[in-house]
């Protein structure tokens, strides 16, 4: 056997190619896990506009109309729920419309889109809470394409132009539907509806909401089989109550999930020698029929 | 829960909060809100399978032999938004 040792320009040339594989290895490696861009707030609006899934999917998008997912920086009452955490994070010398992505630990959850935006986008969204634009505020939400997109998987990434939903409809109108192993799972609504403490950002750590925390550790370990969706989107309603601007509707919800029993008793206690007073006895029992604590989010 | 006498006056009141107890992990000091809570020290809120019970004992004024007792159940998301969800309003008497 005999070994043939390449020549010294043999092995400088393979050496620089090697170089050059590597470098557009590395390039697209780097390219696929760039995510694209959006330059101003209505370019981002645009990318995740959901309008265009009314045409064919009329009563689903009328029930998420009407849900707090479609505006999902707004609380109770539609109050814009930012300028409370601008003034939180405000920093000495730094202008509150100049805040940038990573100032807004809530985006996690409440505009996840907000990755594909710039840091100018997340200008553009303080400036508009700050002036309490309900008109623009209402457009950042969380549409079809958030949970039938990004959240519908957590094993690996998206495809591109790929919606998810329950089974395969590769002749989808607009974009193929992929089969989610999630949008029937509670981690779905898990990876929001949290775990407890959010300390992705030093200038604010935040404790939002704690939810699905209380499923995994005090539902299931009690017995609880049921997920979120049997509960929140019963028949695949996606107007997901609890509805905190419907008034009514949320108290008989919580009427229904918290049955309240008060048995009364009336005597004349005697606790001692000579002692006689008249006492009422009052017994509350309250069960709960839900998934989680309440109250929680 | 309340307790009136026969001609309306309230003669007891009190009441129980059920919810999770935050504090912003700096101080020993409840705060309220998420953009401000970081991390429970107290829990009491109301628990998938575990019936919250209460027992509250009324020491009514020796001259009474009625009253009216009214319990209340509601949810306050923030403070001063109300949502009701039960009320139960009961007569008792000591005479048979």
């Amino acid at each position: 056997m005999q070994f043939v040792y390449p020549r010294s320009s043999d092995t400088t040339l393979t050496a620089v190619l090697l170089w050059i594989v590597l470098i557009l290895l590395n390039g697209t490696a780097a390219c696929a896990e760039t995510l694209p861009q959006a330059s101003t707030l209505d370019e981002l609006i645009a990318m995740f506009d959901s309008s265009g899934c009314k045409e064919c999917h009329k009563e689903i998008y009328e029930q998420w109309e009407k849900s707090h997912h479609s505006r999902s920086l707004m609380g109770i009452d539609d109050q814009a729920l930012l300028p409370s955490v601008l003034k939180r994070i405000a920093k000495p010398g730094v202008p509150l419309e100049q805040r940038v992505t990573r100032d807004f630990p809530c985006f996690k959850c409440h505009f996840p889109q907000a990755k594909y935006g710039s840091d100018e986008v997340a200008r553009e969204i303080a400036v508009v809470s700050l002036k309490k634009d309900k008109a623009t505020l209402r457009k950042l939400n969380i549409g079809c394409l958030v949970c039938h997109g990004d959240k519908a998987l957590v094993h690996g990434r998206p495809e591109k132009g790929v919606l998810y939903g329950t089974k395969d409809i590769p002749d989808h109108e607009g974009r193929p539907v992929k089969k989610s192993p999630l949008l029937k799972n509670s981690l779905l609504c898990g990876q929001c509806h949290g775990l407890g403490p959010v300390l992705d950002s030093p200038d604010m750590p935040v404790q939002c909401a704690t939810l699905y925390g209380s499923y995994l550790h005090a539902y299931i370990p009690s017995g609880g089989t049921k997920t979120c969706q049997e509960c929140h989107m019963k028949g695949g309603s996606h107007y997901m109550p609890p509805d905190f601007n419907n008034r009514d509707d949320l108290s008989a919800r919580l009427r229904e999930s918290l049955p309240m029993e008060v048995r009364t008793l009336a005597y004349t206690f005697h606790p001692d020698g000579g002692k006689f007073f008249p006492m009422v006895v009052v017994k509350t029992k309250i069960t709960s029929r839900a998934g989680h604590r309440i109250p929680d989010g | 829960m309340t307790a009136k006498s026969p001609d309306g006056k309230k003669i007891f009141q009190t009441s129980r909060i059920y919810a999770s107890q935050a504090t912003d992990s700096r101080s020993t000091q409840m705060v309220l809100g998420p953009e401000n809570k970081l991390g429970f020290i107290r829990d009491t809120s109301i628990q998938p399978f575990a019936p919250k019970e209460d027992t509250i004992e009324v020491p009514l004024p020796e001259d009474l032999r009625d009253a009216l007792i009214e319990v209340s159940l509601s949810y306050r998301p923030r403070p001063g938004n109300v949502y009701p969800i039960h009320y139960v309003k009961r007569k008792v008497s000591l005479d048979q």
